[in-house]
């Protein structure tokens, strides 16, 4: 059988609910900063626009939905007791959203002091959900691989920002410290543990769970499910490795155990798409062809990465490693995440209304809860706008369409989200009316 | 002793068989019993029929499905 859920433990409908309605807006504004920067903003992955936009997505869009997700998911899945969740969601969601605000503001207007709070905002809010996360996941008697993976994955997060807060001192207090570490080495090793050792690893540890569940696949080969997390981790340590090496000799290793990472990573995308194949019920629906879409951006990632190891004037082009983050970052983890929402809200909805006491002629079916079709109208958006975005990398000159198609995308998911929020309190208020009378 | 009604809902997709099954019970006679297939255990279906006055017996088949019988008490 595969693993249960359980809901006794499942924190308040408003506690993942916030997070998941103040994600797809900042997104929004990331399309808005490429939309008004224009073509200067893809001439590398330095510039400030495009070091903007990337936290305002990773941070903003994705950190958010990732963390409202964990609250649920942790507390459903491994049945853990999260500690206070209100009060925890109620400090970590506002200080995760201006930390973000405080960051694309120091990448955009080159203030460095603005890095020194952005770093003080996040060790706060992530060191607040870090530890609660961990003491639930640690406690928890629940057994399972994606338990296991999801303990790596708040590891990696841990990673990610103890590299960005020191990133962000070294950035603002640029006279006053030195540092034995190569700043670019704390850059390359803060992203493979932020999109790596932390989405990556929650993708899989999810997918364990919610591929087969949800789109009806086979699940998973077990010796898969213990070879990716850790592989990817074994992976994530050699890379670290270069923080303590001579620039020279790390150079000389660096690039296979990537090459390492870079196939598991692609082994887990082909891996995704067989089983996908393999599903019982033939007619897709969006969250489906979400992931499907995800696992082929991951597949192309992984392709390119060889091609640009294999072809080295390509590779040193200055806006391969964009390429290479456009897939990743809107074609995998927005394409996961925005599919996942279209599952998880509207089954939350449900569920919290029959925890209400509704009924089935009191409480809408799981399709009522977003149209199909304005969920199918946003997927192609969403999926025109990561060809744009792609096709800008190529030609710069299309920044503008690429980055209202992406704030357009974003702001449909919102509106669609509004939707289903709008759904629960009107289905809410006429049970809790009818079970007054 | 009336014909069980049965709900597979092995190839449905979370929640659609506990929406069926609720829908079905709405209309369950007093000793007509509800047979419902799962691959996996509905932990959220059991704390609904507790709170609503079902009793339930939940038996693993050899093949791995979950078969729950359900009848209002």
């Amino acid at each position: 059988m595969q693993p249960t859920l359980s809901f006794e433990q499942a924190p308040p409908i408003s506690v993942p609910y916030r997070f998941f309605l103040t994600a797809p807006l900042f997104g929004a504004v990331a399309g808005l900063v490429l939309a008004v920067l224009g073509p200067d903003t893809f001439q590398s992955r330095w510039s400030p626009g495009a070091l903007a936009m990337t936290h305002l997505i990773v941070v903003d869009f994705m950190l958010q939905a990732m963390c409202g997700s964990l609250l649920q998911f942790v507390a459903v899945v491994a049945g853990a007791n999260i500690w206070r969740p209100r009060l925890v969601a109620a400090v970590v969601h506002p200080l995760i959203t201006a930390g973000a605000i405080f960051l694309a503001s120091a990448f955009l207007l080159e203030q460095q002091v603005l890095f020194l709070v952005a770093a003080a905002v996040f060790v706060s809010a992530l060191g607040l959900f870090l530890t609660v996360m961990a003491i639930a996941l640690l406690r928890t008697p629940a057994r399972g691989m994606s338990i296991h993976v999801l303990r790596v994955a708040v590891f990696g997060l841990l990673v990610t920002l103890a590299l960005g807060a020191t990133l962000a001192l070294t950035l603002g207090l640029e006279e006053h410290l030195q540092t034995d570490w190569s700043l670019l080495a704390l850059i390359n090793v803060h992203v493979a543990w932020g999109l790596g050792g932390w989405a990556l690893m929650l993708v899989i540890g999810v997918s364990y769970l919610v591929v087969p569940m949800f789109q009806l696949t086979p699940s998973y080969p077990v010796w898969l499910t213990r070879l990716l997390p850790a592989g990817l981790f074994l992976v994530l340590c050699l890379w670290s490795l270069q923080l303590f090496a001579p620039d020279a000799a790390a150079q000389a290793w660096q690039s296979g155990v990537a090459l390492a990472g870079v196939l598991l990573a692609g082994g887990y995308a082909v891996a995704t798409l067989m089983l996908q194949s393999r599903r019982r019920r033939r007619q897709p629906d969006p969250t489906l062809l979400f992931w499907r879409a995800a696992m082929l951006s991951l597949l192309v990632f992984a392709l390119s990465w060889i091609a640009f190891e294999a072809l080295p004037h390509l590779g040193a082009n200055l806006r391969a490693p964009l390429w290479l983050g456009v897939l990743l970052i809107p074609g995998l983890f927005l394409s996961v995440i925005t599919g996942m929402l279209y599952k998880i809200m509207p089954f939350l909805n449900w569920l919290h209304l029959q925890q209400q006491g509704g009924t089935v002629t009191t409480s809408p079916n799981m399709k009522q809860m977003i149209p199909e079709g304005t969920m199918r109208g946003q997927m192609r958006l969403h999926f025109a706008a990561l060809v744009l975005l792609l096709a800008a990398v190529l030609w710069p000159a299309l920044a503008l369409p690429a980055g209202l198609a992406f704030t357009a995308s974003c702001l449909w998911l919102e509106w669609n989200l509004i939707g289903a929020a709008r759904v629960y309190r009107r289905y809410r208020d006429s049970i809790r009316a009818s079970l007054k009378k | 002793m009336p014909e069980p009604r049965l709900i597979d809902g092995r190839d449905l997709a979370p929640p659609e068989p506990l929406e069926l099954a609720l829908a079905e019970l709405a209309t369950l006679a007093p000793g007509e019993e509800l047979v419902l297939l799962l691959r996996c255990e509905p932990l959220p279906l059991y704390s609904i029929l507790e709170r609503n006055g079902y009793g339930y017996r939940a038996t693993l088949r050899p093949d791995g499905t979950n078969e729950v019988r359900i009848q209002k008490v």
